[in-house]
């Protein structure tokens, strides 16, 4: 099957991050791998698990848990590294993602689809596309292109460059931002799962 | 056909490429007429290969760049600079042609029947002088008739040619009288349907020359005999006896024989006929049909890798770099050196095991491997090296036109230029070294006047050398021109506020502020430089190949802008060491000494300094750098690099040993983490990081400057 078939179907990859219950379109998801030692990258930023061993080739592994503003993830039995195919600034680049459980490969058509809660503009959760609502669960259906879009990036790029430039004051002032930033995700899941209960 | 298409397109950009080289050097040797050959054997490959796939109007175009190059050869014209200014401009559209096909862009048209003009002019102007008054009146009265005789080979049919085609093309130059012999065809029963028969004769009316009629046949002229003769001037065709006699004495089976026909030719015809044949032509014609029919030849049979060697003019040296050297896509050398690197990889595993077994016989093999491998993988890389020398073509040009726009004059001299560097290196390579000599003309070198008054020859030189040094190559771009001046950058960058004014650096920290993002010190805007985006992209693009670039200078004398290039991108020989669990890769190429030292020594200590070989060296324990735990064995070791002709320890767990470590990039996820250069897998398939000493240090001191700076 090509790629624009892939994404014609309705299949979704279904994985748990803590209690919550996420959706990744199939056409993104490459494989599932079990978890493997992870060799971190100094100086890097805390999301940014470090690279893996992928067939020969080195993949970066996102710890998925901090991107949207949770706890790190710790690791069990369950713990699973989805590598996924997404879209950074026109490039396709393949990313694994860390995940507390993978859950099952789900049909979810378009009418189960609801478009993401906005609580105010400002609490907009801009990774969800939207939420399904599949045998009295909610499952959160995410944008990978935009969990790891340009703005993303450029924020990984401003703290680094930051670092460099202007030293740890400031460093620590971009981590400030970013931990803020990071509440303000965190408030909007919140608040986005309750909203959904 | 694309296919063909393409090929084509890749062999007339080398043709171009070589052509424009030959250009250049015809400037300097305007007299050569060796170099006067090669440059109208490449257009007339050109022309020829154009107009056989489909590039009518980038055929037509070299039609007449040719012809005005044939009367350079012929010694009717001679080179001078508002030609080969001319020429090198129609190089230039040449290429543009090549990429767009027939299918222009307005302002591509508008050129192309710019320069058209201009050529046409050209030759019209020279063609008044006072040539051979036989040679003017073949032109202007271009009207001849030509006997053809084609008789091709039996196999003809076995490559696809289809003789009517070929017929057709001939009515395609002029009106065409077209008789078919059929008296070989045989019986049907023993009629072969995939071998050609027929004999064709021809009397073709046509202004082209003969050289355009043999130019139909370029493809089957070694299956075939064909003969040409002209009959007469003007057209005979419309000779009502001479038609006449044509249809009357044709017949299906019978050939009507040159003899017939050119009798009653010249019984029509009042003025004498020169039916001269292609095989005894006068020495100065005689000399440019071989030339033209080699060369088509060649373009008629290149369809494989060789590269197009003509058999002429190319004499004995040149024939023997076609045999010892063939073309190779360069797709297929990536191809290559990915399999070499995980060959590599693959050797790191089976020496590993071996190194855990208990097998002798085992240990031996996978030695030999080793061995095996690292010779592979050497000359692997030696065949994807290329030259500098491939890159210079493109900067003589710059120079030329550069200099000339801006009214200096500049000689660009080169050495070292057989220095080789990995072909992706070089590509990378070719933009950051153009915009370098752009800053030399445009900033460095001085108007004439300018340097006549500070005493020097009024034509600037910027010299380019290439040389290795060590694991690296060495790139100097040096001009003779007024040089840097430190004070005026300082003043702009505190104007930029880059620094700030109290700021007392030194002489080459002032010099590194060019290449600081949104560093500009020409005042006025120029079209050359001076754009904004300068120096610092220079910098960036060269450290995308783990290039790196310095700047010295000085006042009135000028300034040496060098590169400093790894050779090769994707495998480095480097030390594998140990800090917590994970392995890192060294640089063997950064790596000076290595020392062993007692864990007290190194933690805590107030200055970061350690006495080694009676020498104070500062170093970092890598551990606390990476946020990491301390370590608790009582030993630790420390690794010396060179750092800025300094010397800096690095503290690690353990030294493992040497290893070849195949580069892998971090991925854009990693784009702005700059310490660590890339990752390698090893034998047990974990990854181990490559540090990029220069990058690291860098960093870790500035950091602690920050740190001081914010505690005072």
């Amino acid at each position: 099957m090509n790629k624009e078939e892939l994404e014609q179907i309705n299949s979704y990859l279904t994985f748990k991050l803590g209690e919550e219950e996420f959706a990744a379109h199939v056409s993104r998801v490459l494989s599932i791998m079990e978890m493997v030692k992870i060799t971190k990258v100094p100086k890097s930023p805390d999301y940014m698990q470090g690279v893996i061993n992928l067939r020969g080739q080195v993949l970066p592994v996102v710890d998925t848990r901090i991107k949207f503003g949770m706890t790190p993830t710790e690791f069990t039995a369950n713990t699973c590294i989805v590598v996924m195919e997404v879209n950074v600034n026109g490039e396709e680049v393949q990313v694994g993602t860390l995940v507390d459980s993978v859950q099952e490969v789900l049909e979810i058509t378009e009418d189960q689809i609801q478009p993401p809660p906005s609580i105010g503009s400002k609490y907009k959760s801009e990774f969800i596309s939207g939420m399904a609502k599949v045998e009295e669960k909610f499952i959160m259906i995410l944008d990978m292109d935009k969990v790891f879009s340009a703005e993303e990036m450029m924020n990984v790029q401003a703290s680094t460059e930051q670092g460099r430039q202007q030293g740890v004051e400031q460093t620590n002032g971009g981590s400030r931002e970013n931990s803020q930033q990071e509440d303000e995700q965190q408030a909007a899941q919140t608040s986005a799962s309750e909203n959904a209960q | 056909m694309d296919n063909f298409k393409q090929k084509f397109q890749e062999e007339a950009t080398e043709n171009l490429a070589e052509l424009e080289e030959a250009l250049l050097k015809l400037e300097q040797s305007p007299q050569d007429s060796d170099l006067i050959e090669r440059v109208f054997r490449y257009m007339h490959s050109l022309k020829g290969g154009g107009a056989m796939f489909g590039f009518n109007q980038l055929s037509e175009f070299t039609h007449h760049l040719e012809n005005v190059y044939d009367q350079v050869r012929e010694g009717n014209m001679q080179v001078n600079q508002g030609l080969l200014d001319l020429t090198l401009d129609a190089v230039d559209h040449l290429k543009v042609l090549l990429h767009q096909g027939d299918e222009m862009s307005d302002e591509t048209q508008t050129r192309h029947k710019n320069l058209d003009i201009q050529i046409r002019k050209y030759l019209q102007e020279k063609q008044q002088e006072p040539e051979t008054p036989q040679n003017s009146n073949q032109r202007q009265d271009k009207t001849k008739t030509f006997y053809i005789y084609f008789e091709p080979e039996e196999r003809l049919f076995d490559n696809g040619t289809n003789p009517l085609f070929l017929m057709d093309e001939l009515a395609n130059l002029g009106q065409a009288y077209v008789m078919p012999c059929l008296d070989r065809i045989p019986r049907l029963d023993q009629l072969d349907p995939q071998k050609c028969y027929t004999h064709w004769e021809v009397v073709l009316v046509t202004d082209e020359t003969e050289d355009a009629i043999h130019d139909v046949f370029i493809f089957v002229e070694d299956q075939a005999r064909i003969d040409i003769h002209r009959l007469s001037q003007g057209n005979l065709l419309e000779n009502s006896v001479f038609a006449q006699f044509l249809e009357q004495n044709y017949r299906k089976d019978q050939l009507i024989g040159l003899d017939a026909i050119k009798y009653v030719a010249q019984h029509q015809e009042s003025v004498q006929p020169e039916a001269h044949t292609s095989q005894s032509r006068d020495a100065s014609s005689g000399k440019s049909g071989n030339q033209g029919t080699g060369g088509q030849q060649n373009q008629g049979k290149d369809t494989g890798n060789q590269k197009p060697a003509s058999p002429k003019a190319n004499g004995g040296g040149k024939k023997e770099d076609a045999i010892s050297s063939i073309r190779v896509e360069s797709e297929k050398i990536d191809h290559m050196m990915n399999l070499v690197s995980e060959l590599v990889t693959t050797q790191a595993r089976l020496s590993l095991h071996a190194d855990q077994s208990e097998d002798n016989e085992l240990e031996a093999i996978a030695e030999n491997v080793q061995k095996l491998t690292r010779q592979l993988r050497d000359n692997a890389f030696d065949i994807a090296l290329v030259p500098v020398e491939t890159m210079i073509t493109r900067f003589n040009r710059l120079v030329r036109d550069l200099s000339n726009s801006l009214g200096k004059k500049v000689r660009l001299k080169t050495e070292g230029t057989e220095t080789e560097l990995d072909k992706n290196i070089i590509e990378t390579l070719t933009d950051p070294l153009l915009h370098i000599l752009r800053n030399c003309i445009d900033h460095g070198i001085e108007t004439p006047e300018e340097r006549r008054r500070a005493g020097k020859p009024e034509e600037g030189t910027i010299m380019l050398k290439a040389y290795y040094s060590g694991a690296s190559v060495h790139i100097q771009v040096h001009d003779d021109g007024k040089g840097l001046d430190a004070e005026k950058i300082k003043q702009k960058a505190v104007k930029q506020k880059l620094i700030s004014p109290e700021a007392s650096l030194s002489q080459k920290e002032l010099f590194d502020l060019i290449f600081t993002p949104g560093f500009s010190t020409s005042t006025n805007v120029t079209d050359v430089s001076g754009r904004g985006v300068g120096m610092d992209v220079v910098k960036r693009n060269l450290a995308e190949i783990r290039g790196e670039v310095e700047i010295d200078s000085e006042p009135g004398t000028g300034t040496t802008l060098t590169v400093k290039l790894p050779l090769t991108l994707s495998i480095i020989d480097g030390l594998l060491v140990q800090i917590s669990d994970n392995k890192y890769v060294i640089p063997l190429s950064a790596v000076h000494k290595i020392y062993a030292a007692n864990h007290s020594d190194v933690v805590d200590k107030f200055n970061n300094l350690i006495v080694l070989d009676g020498e104070r060296i500062p170093f970092f324990y890598l551990r606390k750098e990476f946020d990491m735990p301390e370590a608790e064995s009582q030993t630790e070791e420390i690794v010396v690099v060179q750092y800025e002709g300094n010397r800096i320890g690095l503290v690690v767990d353990t030294v493992i040993g040497e290893y070849q470590a195949v580069l892998k990039s971090l991925g854009k996820m990693y784009k702005y983490q700059d310490m660590i250069s890339g990752a390698t897998i090893l034998g047990d398939g974990t990854v181990a990081l490559v540090m990029d000493t220069n990058k690291m240090i860098d960093r870790f001191t500035s950091d602690y400057q920050q740190q001081i700076n914010v505690e005072s």
